[in-house]
């Protein structure tokens, strides 16, 4: 059996209460206690397309973050491509792509080439390769027309592609996003979710993993769906699955039954 | 990491910063300007306050003017090494692109390497024109200087002052906002360090404190081998005590930004501004 792509055991994260006055100089030593993720558990196989859904503050953001090294969990473990997300980051970074559909982290008196040439040379990508990489890439996104354009002067929309872009350059086999089709009009987000499906997990083999609130876009994209909510793995399975399993016919209102019962999934099979 | 990569990623963060230096021109012109002022300001300053007296404290050969100069200019780089690292996160933190940075593979250090390279660059470009100024307009003539002397002196100062910028930055990426440690460093250089007048005008408490930060030797040095074309036995002093401050607070401030970063990544506060 293969290893899967992205495995999580036991995953817990807790972060320390906010604090204000002269209290906030303790925080980065204070105790965790507010809880963001408990017990969370799966695999996502290679080449899977597996969803992270739940409301706001359900944990997704936090979930992906971990994978993609940024923040720390309190207990348990998670893989990414097999290597450690904690102990081994450096080398779990090589595999994925991480793009989140909010904060863009451009530098907007540069071009979008120069800023895409910076990223690449970050992910040791050499100038054949850069110029190569860029090329394909923005002709996908549809910015191949704007890349000589300093950042500053794309819309919401263009950011966000470029983004994308971004995470793509060292041709990850696994991406993370969070909401990727946050702030694009529905022709792009459209051909996003096209372009995702079609040429990177069909054609490319890549595994993806993405937060969305969007559950047409989920029923598109996942072969898989992960439910959380209040930091706890509800449900894991097929769409389709989730809806004959709670006597629904849409996702919309599996999710709504399963979360209004709160009871795992697993609990009750 | 091999070194050839490394090499590459910090050639990249300079013509990153360079490129986005250009884009502001006008900044580049005013900053030319405010130097001569400064200067310009030291010169009348040092007609006034010319005496016998102060002039038996200064090293031989030289004026309070071309003293005060050195003192100044190099004085910045103390300024701009603690400044540089927490300034250029402080930056990432504010345009979201710390995240963006943190999950490619480029590691920390050469993150921190790169981010100080146009810096010190620029007040590398910032100190000549103080010293071109100077000797345009207002008779600053360090006819027998060293200057192979005074680069390593620079390098050495740099190493030096790098490992207390680490340092400070490691305070801002914990507490965002704020940083008591960097105007305790540059409050307490500038009172002993020597830029103004020479350490030995102070009490012997003070002179003793003068010895224990780097900027003190920074200084003796640039100024033996700028004013008075001191030899490498003349500079040596100066050149081992910046090396023993560069070795010890390399390796350390390293390891505390690392625990820093460790605890902003456990709080969850990395991007937090």
């Amino acid at each position: 059996m293969p290893s899967p792509a992205i495995s999580v055991r036991e995953l817990e994260k807790y972060f320390p209460p906010a604090l204000t006055g002269w209290r906030a100089l303790t925080h980065p030593m204070a105790r965790a206690t507010e809880k963001a993720l408990v017990g969370v558990s799966f695999d996502v196989k290679e080449n899977e397309a597996v969803a992270l859904i739940g409301s706001n503050g359900a944990g997704k953001s936090t979930l992906l973050r971990i994978l993609a090294t940024l923040i720390i969990p309190t207990r348990g473990q998670a893989t990414v491509g097999g290597f450690d997300v904690e102990r081994e980051s450096a080398d779990a970074r090589r595999l994925f792509g991480y793009h989140t559909g909010g904060d863009e982290g451009f530098y907007a008196r540069l071009s979008a080439g120069e800023n895409l040439a910076f990223f690449a040379a970050m992910n040791n990508l050499s100038r054949a390769d850069t110029r190569q990489r860029i090329e394909t890439i923005a002709e996908l996104m549809g910015i191949q027309n704007d890349l000589s354009r300093q950042v500053r002067t794309f819309s919401t929309g263009m950011m966000h592609r470029l983004g994308l872009t971004r995470a793509l350059l060292h041709q990850p086999s696994i991406l993370l996003l969070d909401e990727p089709t946050r702030s694009l009009d529905p022709l792009a987000a459209a051909a996003f979710r096209r372009l995702l499906k079609d040429e990177l997990v069909r054609k490319g083999g890549a595994t993806l993993l993405f937060a969305s609130h969007t559950l047409s876009e989920v029923e598109e994209l996942a072969d898989r769906v992960i439910l959380l909510d209040g930091g706890r793995l509800i449900a894991f399975d097929s769409p389709r699955k989730l809806c004959s399993a709670t006597g629904t016919v849409t996702l919309e209102a599996a999710v709504s039954s399963l979360v209004s019962h709160l009871v795992p999934l697993q609990d009750r099979v | 990491m091999s070194t050839e990569p490394a090499i590459g990623k910090v050639a990249a963060f300079f013509w990153r910063d360079f490129a986005i230096a250009r884009g502001y021109r006008g900044a580049l012109v005013l900053e030319t300007l405010e130097a001569l002022f400064g200067v310009a300001t030291f010169y009348y300053l040092s007609r006034f306050v010319q005496s016998p007296e102060l002039n038996s404290e200064l090293p031989a050969g030289t004026n309070y003017f071309a003293f005060a100069l050195v003192g100044f200019a190099f004085f910045d780089y103390l300024s701009v090494s603690l400044s540089a690292f927490d300034s250029s996160l402080e930056e990432a933190r504010q345009n979201r692109t710390l995240e963006a940075l943190l999950v490619t593979q480029t590691s920390l250090a050469v993150i921190i390497a790169g981010s100080a390279v146009y810096p010190f660059f620029a007040l590398a470009i910032r100190t000549c024109v103080y010293l071109a100024w100077g000797a345009l307009l207002f008779g600053f003539r360090p006819q027998s200087a060293n200057w192979l002397g005074a680069l390593v002196i620079l390098l050495v100062s740099i190493l030096a002052f790098a490992g207390l910028g680490i340092l400070s930055a490691s305070y801002s990426i914990l507490f965002k906002r704020g940083n008591p440690a960097k105007w305790l460093v540059i409050g307490v250089s500038g009172l002993v360090g020597g830029m103004m007048y020479p350490i030995s005008v102070l009490p012997a408490p003070l002179q003793m404190l003068a010895r224990l930060i780097p900027v003190t030797y920074s200084l003796e040095g640039m100024r033996g081998a700028l004013l008075a074309g001191a030899g490498w036995r003349e500079l040596f002093p100066s050149i081992f005590a910046l090396l023993v401050f560069a070795a010890v607070l390399i390796p350390l401030s390293f390891a505390v930004f690392s625990w820093a970063l460790r605890r902003t990544k456990i709080t969850g506060t990395l991007t937090h501004i």
